[in-house]
């Protein structure tokens, strides 16, 4: 009898292959789109580099403001996520409980009827209203419950359970266990948080669609006015400058997840 | 080579310029005023030339402008917008636009201006089918309403949504008037696109200008100044019809949004969108200009002839616009 | 001030924050919307089982986010196995190519999906010029469901890279050893190892799915879901009063089966 033969399972394979060419081939065929004079005689038409341009000087400093926002929403919900998952985490009661469900609600609720709502209350205020961070709000409610379930679970090992009691009869204060312990021990879920924040900060499109105003436009938002009125070649060049921007980002990150996972160990 | 550093200069300080939005340059906020569409582009960049104000572009329909205006009513965002004249009728009653009658204001028909100057035309065009003669792979234009609804046009045709988008409706109005429907009676046109839909169309909420010329969408029904644009400035084999059982002429509009933040800047573009530079660049991009003697006599020649032009109905305006949510309701319950 | 009571302190202090911003920004502004229906009657929260058009756009949006779902786990399952198996070079430029699709808006995948299946796409061309004419499929329900599919499975794959990763392979051994088809090792011995993970990753599809706007907003496509139509009564005259309470509806609905995942996988994991 041979290793199991599941594992030479053709159906995995075959099944593999056509996910591989399904995800990845419409990505091919954009980045392609974006580069040649004229989308419907295709390669024939020669390569060119024009529409990149056009999409920069036009739509250029969306792609700063995304990265920014990005960033900075992952820093908020670091420091407003990570210190609430260790709260719910060692938490008991009801009402933490409670408090957990209802954070997840953003996520269910469409993202348009959050911008409106958000819009309703706080629309008043003019320099915040016309301001990155009124988008920057929204971003950081629809994220804010990723970052604290994946470090909740984290936070509410066994093993870390243990740890903190010995580390607390020790005579450590709070301060000294958080940062000196307990973030540690739970850095590899911080990373995956982190990475997920950014990933969906970065491609958020139904809060920021209302949100945004003419002068703070972000990429997704940019990307469709690109694609709804411009040739299909503006809106791919812009794809590909999305992609050239995004990809070593998100590399970089899963790096240093990966990184911190051989070095703190499960 | 020095264009390639130029270019990274400036890519350079296009992304270290995320506070580009704050810098202390004129600026004021128009909804609905899209690169692609009636050569805002040119008229955007005659503003900022000729009076320092920067507007950037905005690609809302006329329902979307409409809609994040009065969200945004307690402190409005827009200074300016531009709409379609039954939109505009509902813009006044919500109150989110003010009174304010710009430069050659009595060069306006009575008709085509709310006598208190809450809105006022600048510019109108004729609704028909824009025809992408290469994407219909050799089948014949189409020159009537009754055509678009033969099979071999299955899949070519578009329209932009009714409810939200003004083409749309002023589409749906011109096929009414078309089969005998009048404003009071829109049966006959929801009849008309009920049975469109065996076409497959395709019904995008933002304009389409470009699905136009690449081909994706190959009939669209849109007004005259887009094709003529697509003809001649764009060098397109683009075709414009006038159906045969009739078809409609509506006007936008623009209005001044009540308490914008950047008031004053909102009236001088409204001044300068009325002038005579402004109004040139309209006739420059095949529209009707409001102000009738702004139309050279070569860009008119370039229109279809007169005699198609006379197949060109009279509707009421005002009518058009009391029942447009009462048409936009029915579309969507019974057509979509 | 002893260890013992600080602990309760500290616990609520570490979650002041993140329970401010919260309420500030989302339960007061959200009561405010859950508030708008009212001036249009009572009658407005029910609209969308009332109205048969509303029922009819929530039930579709319901039929392609579960039809999703369930393609999504069993494509994912089998990426994430084969992949969590097979360690070759490239391995991971290809993972992270794969899940790369998270931090597309989903404008792309829209007209990605234009891109090929529209008009002027590669297949149209490529039926055209096999003489069957221009075949669009782009705009229908099938480019819809490849959509929401494309966007669905770099979710789970990444999810079961790493639960397949801890899957026992003695187990399979055994039973393969015992003779046992391929199907029964499937159902016998992955299924419940991956359990855990297709709930909570079904969950999170699911949500996404019924939440979708700018995917379907990009295609125009005719199969209607309802966060379009609650994009349809926004612009309709600004009608927030219905666009509220469908908002609200499709809330409900998603967050409900979110709660039933959870009660779910809580039973699974009573140590939890």
């Amino acid at each position: 009898m041979n290793t199991p033969t599941m594992k030479r399972s053709p159906l995995l394979l075959l099944t593999t292959a056509s996910v591989c060419l399904f995800m990845i081939g419409p990505i091919i065929v954009s980045v392609m789109a974006g580069l040649v004079n004229n989308y419907s005689r295709g390669l024939s038409s020669g390569l060119t580099l024009r529409w990149v341009w056009q999409v920069w000087d036009v739509y250029g400093s969306t792609v700063g403001a995304s990265l920014g926002l990005a960033v900075a929403c992952v820093v908020c919900t670091l420091v407003i996520g990570v210190p609430c998952a260790y709260g719910l985490a060692r938490s008991r009661s009801r009402a933490a409980r409670i408090f957990e469900e209802l954070l997840l609600l953003p996520v269910a609720i469409p993202g348009l009827a959050t911008a409106l709502a958000l819009i309703l209350i706080y629309g008043n205020f003019t320099s915040l209203r016309q301001s990155f961070g009124f988008i920057l709000i929204g971003h950081v409610i629809f994220t804010l419950p990723f970052m604290v379930r994946t470090v909740s679970a984290a936070f509410q090992r066994q093993d870390l359970l243990a740890i903190e009691e010995a580390v607390r009869t020790l005579g450590a204060n709070f301060t000294q266990r958080f940062l000196g312990v307990l973030v540690p021990a739970v850095l590899p879920a911080i990373v995956a948080g982190m990475l997920m924040v950014f990933t969906l900060s970065i491609g958020e499109f139904n809060l920021t669609w209302m949100l945004h105003t003419p002068l703070t436009r972000t990429l997704p938002v940019g990307l469709a006015d690109s694609y709804a009125s411009m040739r299909i070649e503006v809106g791919s060049a812009y794809t590909l400058i999305f992609l050239v921007v995004i990809m070593p980002a998100l590399w970089a990150l899963q790096a240093l997840a990966t990184l911190i996972q051989k070095h703190y160990g499960n | 080579m020095s264009i390639l550093f130029k270019r990274i200069a400036q890519a350079s300080l296009l992304a270290l310029g995320l506070s580009a939005a704050s810098v202390q340059a004129e600026t004021a906020i128009c909804y609905n005023c899209p690169t692609e569409w009636a050569d805002w582009g040119t008229q955007l960049r005659a503003i900022k030339d000729k009076t320092g104000i920067t507007i950037p572009a905005d690609n809302k329909n006329s329902g979307q402008s409409l809609a994040q205006l009065v969200a945004e009513k307690a402190n409005p965002v827009a200074d300016i917008t531009y709409l379609g004249i039954s939109f505009a009728a509902q813009a006044k009653k919500e109150g989110v636009v003010a009174a304010y009658k710009p430069q050659h204001w009595d060069d306006i028909p009575a008709d085509l201006k709310d006598p208190d100057g809450y809105w006022f035309t600048v510019h109108s065009g004729t609704m028909g089918f824009m025809v992408n003669v290469d994407a219909l792979d050799g089948k014949p234009i189409p020159r009537s309403w009754a055509d678009l609804l033969k099979p071999e046009y299955k899949g070519l045709v578009g329209y932009l949504d009714p409810s939200s988008a003004f083409v749309g409706y002023v589409a749906a109005m011109a096929a009414n008037q078309a089969h005998g429907g009048t404003v009071e009676n829109v049966q006959p046109g929801l009849d008309y696109l009920a049975k469109l839909q065996a076409n497959e169309p395709i019904v995008p909420k933002q304009t389409s200008y470009a699905r136009l010329l690449s081909g994706e969408i190959g009939i669209l029904l849109d007004y005259d100044f887009n094709a003529y644009r697509a003809k001649y400035k764009d060098h397109a084999n683009v075709e414009f019809v006038i159906p045969e059982e009739g078809t409609i002429a509506v006007p936008y509009v623009m209005s001044l949004v009540a308490n914008g933040p950047n008031a004053e800047n909102g009236r001088k573009a409204l001044d300068f969108v009325m002038s005579d530079e402004g109004q040139a660049i309209w006739a420059g991009a095949f529209l009707r200009p409001v102000r009738a003697d702004a139309m050279p006599k070569d860009i008119e020649a370039k229109f279809l002839p007169a005699a198609d032009y006379a197949r060109v109905q009279a509707i009421d305006y005002g009518r058009m616009a009391e029942v447009q949510r009462d048409f936009s309701d029915r579309y969507l319950k019974t057509v979509r | 001030m002893t260890q013992v009571a600080s602990t309760t302190h500290i616990r609520m202090m570490c979650m002041l924050p993140a329970a401010i911003f919260f309420a500030a920004c989302w339960l007061l502004p959200v009561a405010a919307l859950v508030a708008l229906p009212v001036a249009k009657g009572w009658e407005t929260y029910f609209l969308v089982l009332t109205s048969s058009r509303y029922l009819q756009s929530l039930l579709n949006t319901l039929w392609l986010s579960l039809a999703t779902t369930l393609v999504t786990v069993i494509l994912g399952a089998a990426v994430g196995i084969y992949l969590a198996r097979h360690r070759f070079r490239g391995r991971q430029v290809l993972l992270s190519l794969l899940t790369a699709p998270l931090a597309f808006p989903g404008v792309i995948i829209g007209f990605f999906v234009i891109l090929i299946g529209g008009r002027q796409g590669g297949f149209a061309s490529l039926t055209h010029s096999m003489g069957l004419g221009r075949i669009t499929f782009g705009y229908g329900m099938l480019g819809l469901f490849l959509a929401y599919l494309y966007f669905s499975l770099p979710r789970a794959i990444a999810s079961y890279t790493a639960a397949a990763e801890s899957m026992d392979p003695q187990l399979e051994e055994a039973a393969h050893v015992l003779g046992a088809t391929r199907w029964q090792i499937t159902r016998d011995a992955w299924w419940p190892q991956l359990l855990p993970t297709t709930v909570a990753c079904g969950a999170i599809v699911f949500a996404t799915a019924m939440g979708a706007f700018g995917t379907a907003f990009t295609l125009s496509s005719q199969f209607e879901v309802l966060p379009i139509t609650i994009y349809n009564e926004f612009t309709n005259y600004a009608n927030f009063a219905v666009a509220a309470s469908l908002s609200i509806a499709l809330g409900l609905v998603t967050w409900g089966v979110l709660f039933l995942a959870r009660l779910l996988s809580a039973d699974a994991n009573p140590a939890q």
